[in-house]
């Protein structure tokens, strides 16, 4: 493996999917893949078939919906958007990462 | 509650998987279509975009196959699939699945039959609302009357003033209802109404019976308080069956006046259906309820309502919510010992010597005064565990079925190991394979269920008068009990094969034969067999002791004639009769009776032997002390007409029976059995004495012994113990014991309940022409009932019968399921030996030896199998040497009978494979290697 590339952690890549979906608006699984690629400008490994568990698991959890429209191009897609309840657990589950973060952050710090 | 978002998305991800996998593939079509599309404009030629875009999505089928598990409920869909699979294979062995399915119904559907029988007779409340909330006073069943100011050894049962007392004085009970003990018969006929008397049962309840059990009327209205009161105009409530069957659900029942015992009785009512009173029994369901303060009216002289030492009442009350049963006991324990110490002074020395060892109990009363069950429980207990022995031999039946089976496949087995096939999944095959024949046995087993549990009830109560609040029909608690059984079946005999299955290894089936397997489980095939034959003989021994047992009892010596004997039930106290009257009336019905042809000899008694009834009560013999409490003799005691001991072949042993010459006039006379005669004379002469009834020195000079009659069995309840004392009294005369209330008993003693008929011959006719004679003396008087002493006897062994009739028809079934175990076991072994058979006949061994080795193997799983079971037989005899008669319980010529006809069907089991194993053809076997 590349030097300076991460695994996704487990159950992060929920978060992420639905921080990219609430930023870009509806959005179809090869976009949503591209776009955390590019905004972890290429840091992370992630075989873009994960996704699509992923985009399940949040379904089932009533979180996005779903639906199938034409895109830019042409081409028929499935388009996933954040439900209202969606929108209220991506702020929990923001508010949530970010005290696993700091958390880490405060553990990790160099000692002095 | 996400998670249960997740399980219905979960759910509704199994319906219409087809439309969702394209869905599926449509999606991911367009996701590498579009990341190619990218690919290509970054300048990449058509084939190098899709190798690098199927590179970065990462091995498509794996992800559909992840998606897929995600989406549905992957242990359900491979349930699914497990049971079509195991589906279509039964099919393609119908003979495999019907021995199967037939085995288990027949255990299953056994169990559930008597568990049927359990249900509706052990665990079942009455029919009224909140049964939780019904308390009922004491534990022991009473019935009918109990003297007395104390009860040894607990006090159960109760007179009207004690009811009073403690409902005045018990606060914690909403309601506190009193019913008879006893459900005597009455003659009733509608005002008006042509038709002669027919004989109902009836029951006298305090007011707020009805109230109490939260019963609702069905038309009309129930008894209330104001109906239970002196002087209240009397009425009566209807149960709705007597209303539907003998009424036609006339709705001007309803307020209209019947004569009852000759007084004029309006009904105000019938109860609601399905309400059968209060006590579950299979003979005193009541048709008619009546307030107790009708009771002096009708019973006229033998009235107990006003007597205090008269106990013939249960209670059972209704408490308010949140009353601690522990301290309510406690209180009402108080309260009895309060009232009885109020009675000191009228109690005898040896009650009050009794009073502080008395006990007192207070037990759930939901369902009611349980007759039933007490009759019942230790005959269902016995064929609960029949059934179940019958339902094992048949899961080792099975077990065996389903491992030569897996046998057979194991090479199938390890070919799918090798493929790749998890064990769990292998095991799953396997346990669903013995599931669903468990469950398709218990569906065929509920069917045999209702048939068995409806033949069992059509058997057990099949009177005409019988009427039991049971039903066959298999309630949810049935149908549970039914699943619950299937699935640990299907357990318990899929065990071992899935064992086996999980132990398949892949290498087996590379080697290809599948000669390995041989001797690797035939030791647990055999193991099952021995365990079989052994829980075969212990039932078939069981069987055996039983009907042995029955059969002494039966040919006991009941020390009078039954042949040619018959009882007819009458009683004049439901035509009005007094008791002074009583005398010339029998005179007159038994001229009458004696003139009917083929008639020898007759007489009338207040219980006829065997009748089923029977008075006792203590005496005192002159010149003897009173007797020791605790030690106190009750002995029988009967009233008779002149004829008595002819008519029934009875021997007088010394002195004389009853004449016409003994009068109400002359010397006052009794006659007593050896048994009496034995007990309180030893041995001294015992004609000439004095004794008296009760316990009053001043009473025992009332009768002088004239005779002494042959021991003979009176009592139905104790068929099995010793012949009790007993005594005869004359019906022509009285003792007065000072005023009406004192002289009840003997008021009431002088309505003789019985004729006797000697009758040889079985002339035609009778009993119709005693009920002429009876119409022609009384048109008032019905005749209750007429039988032969032989159904008399048939009556009184009727549920020994059928219990031991059950427990050899399951003996028989489970020495059938051991037989076929055993034929399934050898025919199998045969089967797997042909080789070795062809080898050796080639050699030279011979028919003969073929077979005797073929025999000595089954022999000697059989001969294990009795070894283990003749003492497991023995110590089951033991457990039911209490109900046992005339034997013990280690029978050898049960034993031995029961071990020949079990070598006998073992022998057959095992010939016809050894045959067929002699007659392989040596060179044919050698070939197929």
């Amino acid at each position: 493996m590349p030097e300076g590339k991460s695994d996704v952690l487990q159950g992060t890549l929920d978060l992420m999917v639905l921080k990219t979906i609430e930023s870009m608006g509806p959005l179809h699984g090869y976009g949503i893949a591209r776009r955390i690629e590019q905004v972890s400008a290429n840091t992370l490994t992630l075989n873009q078939g994960t996704i699509y568990p992923a985009l399940l698991r949040l379904q089932q959890r009533g979180w996005i919906k779903a639906e199938w429209r034409t895109s830019e191009t042409g081409r028929r897609a499935k388009y996933y958007s954040l439900t209202r309840i969606g929108g209220k657990q991506m702020q929990a589950e923001t508010e949530n990462w970010e005290r696993i973060a700091a958390t880490m952050a405060r553990i990790l710090a160099p000692s002095r | 509650m996400g998670w249960i978002r997740v399980l219905l998305s979960r759910c509704t991800g199994l319906i219409g998987r087809r439309k969702k996998n394209e869905e599926l593939d449509e999606e991911l079509r367009s996701h590498i279509e579009m990341a190619m599309e990218e690919q290509q404009r970054h300048g990449l030629s058509r084939e190098e975009a899709r190798a690098r875009a199927l590179r970065e999505f990462g091995g498509i089928t794996q992800w559909k196959e992840v998606y897929r598990e995600q989406r549905g409920l992957p242990f359900l869909e491979t349930m699914i699939q497990d049971a079509r699979y195991t589906v279509r294979r039964l099919r393609q062995a119908p003979g495999f699945t019907i021995t199967a399915v037939a085995t288990l119904a027949l255990g299953i559907g056994a169990t559930t039959a008597i568990f049927t029988l359990v249900q509706q007779v052990m665990l079942k409340s009455l029919p009224v609302a909140q049964p939780g909330e019904l308390w009922r006073f004491g534990n022991e069943i009473h019935c009918c009357e109990w003297g007395g100011y104390t009860q040894d050894p607990e006090f159960s049962i109760f007179s009207w003033q004690i009811y009073r007392y403690f409902r005045e004085h018990t606060p914690a009970f909403a309601e506190l209802a009193a019913f008879q003990a006893g459900t005597p018969d009455f003659g009733v006929r509608r005002a008006g109404s042509t038709h002669p008397a027919e004989a109902h049962v009836g029951q006298f309840v305090s007011g707020n019976f009805f109230e109490t059990f939260g019963v609702a009327p069905w038309i009309g209205r129930l008894l209330g308080d104001s109906d239970d009161r002196t002087g209240a105009t009397p009425v009566a409530v209807m149960s709705y069956r007597v209303w539907k069957q003998k009424y036609g659900s006339d709705p001007s029942v309803v307020g209209a006046s019947f004569q009852i015992d000759g007084q004029a009785v309006t009904v105000v009512g019938v109860a609601a259906p399905g309400f059968y009173g209060a006590m579950q029994s299979s003979w005193a369901n009541p048709d008619f309820w009546m307030p107790l303060s009708d009771e002096p009216l009708l019973m006229g002289s033998s009235s107990m309502l006003h007597q205090t030492n008269e106990n013939w009442l249960d209670i059972i009350g209704r408490v308010r919510a949140g009353t601690d049963p522990e301290t309510l006991k406690a209180q009402l324990k108080v309260e009895l010992r309060q009232w009885q110490l109020g009675h000191l002074a009228q109690m005898t020395p040896q009650e009050r010597q009794f009073l502080p060892k008395e006990q007192f109990y207070l037990t759930p009363g939901g369902s009611g005064i349980a007759q039933l069950q007490s009759d019942y429980k230790d005959d269902l207990r016995l064929l609960m565990i029949v059934a179940g022995c019958v339902l094992l031999i048949a899961c080792a039946n099975l077990a065996n079925l389903l491992l030569a089976r897996g046998l057979r496949d194991q090479p199938q087995i390890a070919v799918r190991a090798a493929l790749g096939a998890s064990r769990s999944r292998l095991i799953r095959k396997s346990l669903m394979e013995s599931l669903i024949l468990g469950l398709l046995g218990g569906a065929a087993g509920i069917g045999i269920a209702y048939a068995g549990a409806s033949l069992i009830l059509h058997l057990a109560f099949a009177g005409p008068d019988s009427w039991v609040p049971i039903s066959a029909a298999p309630s949810w608690t049935v149908l549970i009990f039914a699943l619950a059984l299937s699935l640990m079946t299907g357990v318990l005999f899929g065990i071992a094969p899935a064992w086996m299955a999980s132990h398949a290894q892949p290498i087996d089936a590379m080697r290809g034969a599948n000669r390995s397997t041989q001797g690797d489980h035939s030791w647990t095939r055999k193991v099952l067999v021995v365990v079989q034959t052994a829980v075969s003989l212990v039932l078939l021994s069981t069987a055996g002791l039983l009907d042995l047992s029955l059969r002494n009892l039966e040919s006991q010596n009941f020390g009078f004639q039954a042949e040619g004997r018959y009882i007819g039930y009458i009683d004049p106290s439901m035509a009005g009769y007094k008791p002074a009257d009583l005398e010339r009336f029998y005179q007159q019905l038994l001229l009458r009776l004696r003139s009917i042809p083929g008639v020898r000899a007759v007489s009338a008694a207040l219980d006829a032997p065997m009748g089923g009834n029977n008075w006792t009560g203590s005496v005192r013999i002159e010149g003897q002390p009173t007797q020791h409490a605790g030690e106190e003799l009750y002995p029988f005691w009967n009233r008779i007409t002149p004829g008595f001991f002819a008519s029934i072949g009875n021997r007088i042993v010394i002195g004389r029976p009853f004449t016409d010459e003994d009068t109400a006039s002359s010397r006052r006379i009794a006659i007593v059995n050896e048994a009496f005669a034995q007990a309180f004379f030893k041995g001294k002469n015992p004609l000439g004495q004095h004794f008296g009834r009760g316990d009053d020195p001043a009473h025992a000079g009332d009768y002088e012994i004239v005779g002494v009659s042959a021991n003979a069995r009176l009592g139905t309840w104790d068929p099995t113990g010793p012949i009790r004392p007993a005594y005869y009294l004359p019906e022509s005369q009285f003792v007065s014991f000072g005023g009406p209330q004192a002289d009840v008993d003997e008021n009431r003693s002088h309505n003789l309940l019985n004729v006797i008929l000697w009758a040889p011959g079985n002339p035609p006719g009778l009993e119709a022409q005693v009920r002429r004679a009876l119409d022609r003396i009384d048109p008032n008087l019905p005749l209750n009932g007429f039988s032969s002493y032989q159904e008399v006897f048939d009556q009184q062994f009727d549920q020994q019968h059928l219990i031991a009739e059950l427990v050899s028809l399951f003996g028989f079934l489970a020495l059938l399921l051991a037989a076929v175990g055993l034929y399934g076991v050898t025919t199998y072994s045969v089967a797997q030996c042909t080789n070795e058979v062809g080898i050796r006949m080639a050699l030279g061994a011979n028919r003969r030896s073929v077979v005797a080795m073929v025999l000595r193997s089954a022999f000697l799983q059989v001969g294990t199998g009795l070894l283990i079971g003749i003492p497991a037989a023995i110590f089951a005899g033991r457990f039911m040497a209490a109900e046992l008669f005339g034997t013990t319980s280690y029978n050898p010529v049960v034993l031995g009978t029961v071990a020949a006809v079990m070598l006998a069907a073992a022998f057959v089991a095992a010939a016809i494979p050894a045959r067929r194993a002699a007659s392989v053809d040596p060179m044919r076997s050698l070939r197929a290697e």
